[in-house]
C-alpha cells in the first residue's frame, strides 16, 4: 500500500450515482431489503488502508473469484466546506482528479460493503490533480476506463442522478469536508470486472489520466 | 496509564491523567488542572473508525433483530469526533437521536492477517465512545448509512486511553448511560457477540490495521432520545466516564448555521 499525496482526511464515494443504473433498479429498490428508491445519495468511505497512487500495482484480493473496477471524478477539496449551498458549492473545489475503486463486484448495496470495499491499496488516486480554476464545468466531462487497451467503460458526469455542486452541498450538510478530503462523484453503475495482471487505465481527456495494474 | 490530548493555552498538548484527577504533561512533565483544559479526542492521529451495529445479544432483540451471524461493520468519518465534556448537536426536524455508550479498543500496531491468539498484541488500549445515531436518516442502503452515522460532533469519545494492561479481563464490564442523572442504559460487555479478538482476526483478514484505527464495539439495549440541554454520561467500568452535552444544531454551527 502506497500513501497518497492528494488525499488527507476522508475520501467518500458516491454509489447509484449513475441515472442508467438507478433507473434499471427501479423494481429492484421495491424488494426486500430495500423496500424503496434511496431518497438521499449513497455513501461510502474508501479508508485510509485503501489509498494508493497512480503507477501503482493494485493487489489482488485474497481469495477473490472475480473483481471489478469503476472509475470516478474526484474533488479534491481546497478548503474547509460546511454547510454550502449549490450555487457556492464548486467555490470549495481545489482540483479534480481520478479515482479507481477496486473492489469485490457489488453484489448488495443494503449493508455497508467492508469485505468489499476496504481492500489494502483498491483506491488509487490521480494521477495530477487538474486546478479547479481549469476546468469550466465538471459536469461537461467523461471518464474513460480501458482495460487492457479496450474500452469498458465510458462514463459522462452529466449521466449522473445528482451532479458535482449538488452533492457537495447536500455531503457539507453532513460533515465538514476539510482541505485534501476527497468525494468520488459518478462511477459508472456498470463495474467492469477485471482479472489478475490487467492493465486499467482511465482518463478525463486534456485533464487527468491514472494507470494501474493488477497483481497477479 | 491514561493518555489524554487537550487544549491548554491555545495549544494542543498530550498529558495523562494522574491518580488525582490532574492532568500532566507528557513534555515537561507540568501539572495542569482540568478545569483549564478543553478535552480532545484522545487518539492523536485517528485513522480508520469502525463501529459495530447489533453487537449486543440484548440491543439486536430490541431493535428486532436476529443477532448476526456476522459482524455488521460500518466506517465513521473523522469529522464525527469530539473530546470528553464537549458538545454534540440534534438536527433541527427530527423524532429520534440515541446515544450508543460504547468500548473502543484503539489499534497500536500495524497487522495484516491477525489471528485472534495474536489479537490482543495489536491492542494498545481503550477509551469510551458516544456513537449517536439519527433513526429518522436510516435508509435501505449501506444500513447505517453516512446521514446516520457520519455527522460532525457526533462520536464523542475519551476521556482518555487506558493501556490494556490497566484493564485486564475486558468481557464483563459493566456499561452504562446516565441522561440528566438518570439511569437509561445498563448492560455489561458479557452480551457482546463479537468479541475485541474476534473483530481484530476478522477485520485485519480483509485489510491492514494501523495504530491509531479504532473498532466501537457495539452498545448494550436501552435507547432514549435526546433533547438541546442534555447532559449525557455514557460509562465502562475500569475505563472511565465520558460526558456530553446536546444542543441544538443552530448553537452547534454558530455563524455557519
Amino acid at each position: 500500500m502506497t500513501d497518497n499525496p492528494i488525499v488527507k482526511g476522508k475520501l467518500v464515494c458516491v454509489a447509484l450515482n449513475d441515472a442508467d443504473q438507478f433507473e434499471a433498479m427501479q423494481a429492484e429498490f421495491n424488494e426486500a431489503p430495500y423496500k424503496s428508491a434511496p431518497t438521499q445519495p449513497v455513501l461510502y468511505f474508501k479508508p485510509h488502508n485503501t489509498w494508493s497512487t497512480e503507477g501503482a500495482e493494485v493487489e489482488w484480493a485474497a481469495d477473490a473469484d472475480s473483481m471489478v473496477v469503476g472509475a470516478s471524478l474526484a474533488v479534491v477539496f481546497g478548503k474547509e466546506c460546511c454547510r454550502v449551498s449549490q450555487e457556492e458549492a464548486l467555490d470549495y473545489v481545489g482540483g479534480y482528479t481520478l479515482v479507481h475503486d477496486f473492489s469485490l463486484p457489488e453484489k448488495s448495496y443494503y449493508r455497508p460493503d467492508i469485505k468489499g470495499k476496504c481492500l489494502d491499496g483498491s483506491a488509487p488516486i490521480g494521477g495530477a490533480v487538474a486546478a479547479a480554476s481549469d476546468v469550466a464545468d465538471p459536469q461537461s466531462l467523461s471518464v474513460v476506463t480501458k482495460v487492457n487497451g479496450e474500452i469498458v467503460n465510458d462514463m459522462p458526469v452529466a449521466r449522473t442522478v445528482r451532479g458535482v455542486a449538488e452533492l457537495i452541498s447536500t455531503i457539507s450538510y453532513i460533515m465538514t469536508l476539510q482541505p485534501g478530503d476527497v468525494i468520488a462523484v459518478a462511477f459508472p453503475g456498470n463495474r467492469a470486472p477485471v482479472n489478475k495482471g490487467d492493465k486499467v487505465t482511465s482518463e478525463i481527456a486534456g485533464v487527468v489520466s491514472l494507470n494501474n495494474q493488477l497483481g497477479q | 496509564m491514561k493518555h489524554a490530548r487537550v487544549l491548554f493555552n491555545g495549544s494542543e498538548l498530550a498529558v495523562t491523567v494522574e491518580e488525582n484527577g490532574q492532568l500532566k504533561s507528557k513534555a515537561d512533565g507540568q501539572l495542569i488542572n482540568e478545569a483549564d483544559v478543553q478535552w480532545l479526542c484522545p487518539v492523536e492521529n485517528p485513522g480508520t473508525i469502525f463501529a459495530l451495529g447489533l453487537n449486543y445479544a440484548d440491543h439486536a432483540r430490541e431493535l428486532a433483530f436476529e443477532p448476526p451471524k456476522e459482524p455488521l461493520v460500518f466506517l465513521k468519518g473523522t469529522n464525527t469526533l469530539t473530546g470528553h465534556k464537549q458538545n454534540a448537536y440534534r438536527p433541527d426536524n427530527i423524532e429520534f437521536q440515541h446515544y450508543e455508550c460504547e468500548l473502543v479498543a484503539v489499534i497500536g500496531k500495524e497487522g495484516k492477517n491477525i489471528s485472534r491468539e495474536d489479537a490482543m498484541d495489536y491492542v494498545a488500549g481503550y477509551t469510551v465512545c458516544n456513537d449517536f445515531a439519527i433513526r429518522d436518516y436510516l435508509e435501505n442502503y449501506y444500513r447505517p448509512n453516512l446521514r446516520v452515522k457520519s455527522r460532525d460532533s457526533l462520536l464523542p469519545i475519551g476521556p482518555y486511553v487506558i493501556d490494556k494492561e490497566d484493564v485486564g479481563d475486558i468481557s464483563d464490564l459493566r456499561v452504562t448511560t446516565h441522561v440528566n442523572g438518570e439511569l437509561t442504559q445498563d448492560g455489561t460487555t458479557k452480551d457482546i457477540i463479537f468479541d475485541v479478538p474476534f473483530l481484530v482476526e476478522y477485520l485485519s483478514k480483509i485489510m491492514t490495521l494501523k495504530p491509531g484505527d479504532m473498532i466501537a464495539t457495539g452498545t448494550p439495549e436501552g435507547l432514549k432520545d435526546m433533547q438541546p440541554g442534555d447532559k449525557v454520561v455514557c460509562e465502562i467500568e475500569k475505563i472511565g466516564a465520558l460526558e456530553t452535552y446536546i444542543v441544538s444544531e443552530q448553537e452547534f454551527y454558530g455563524d455557519k448555521y
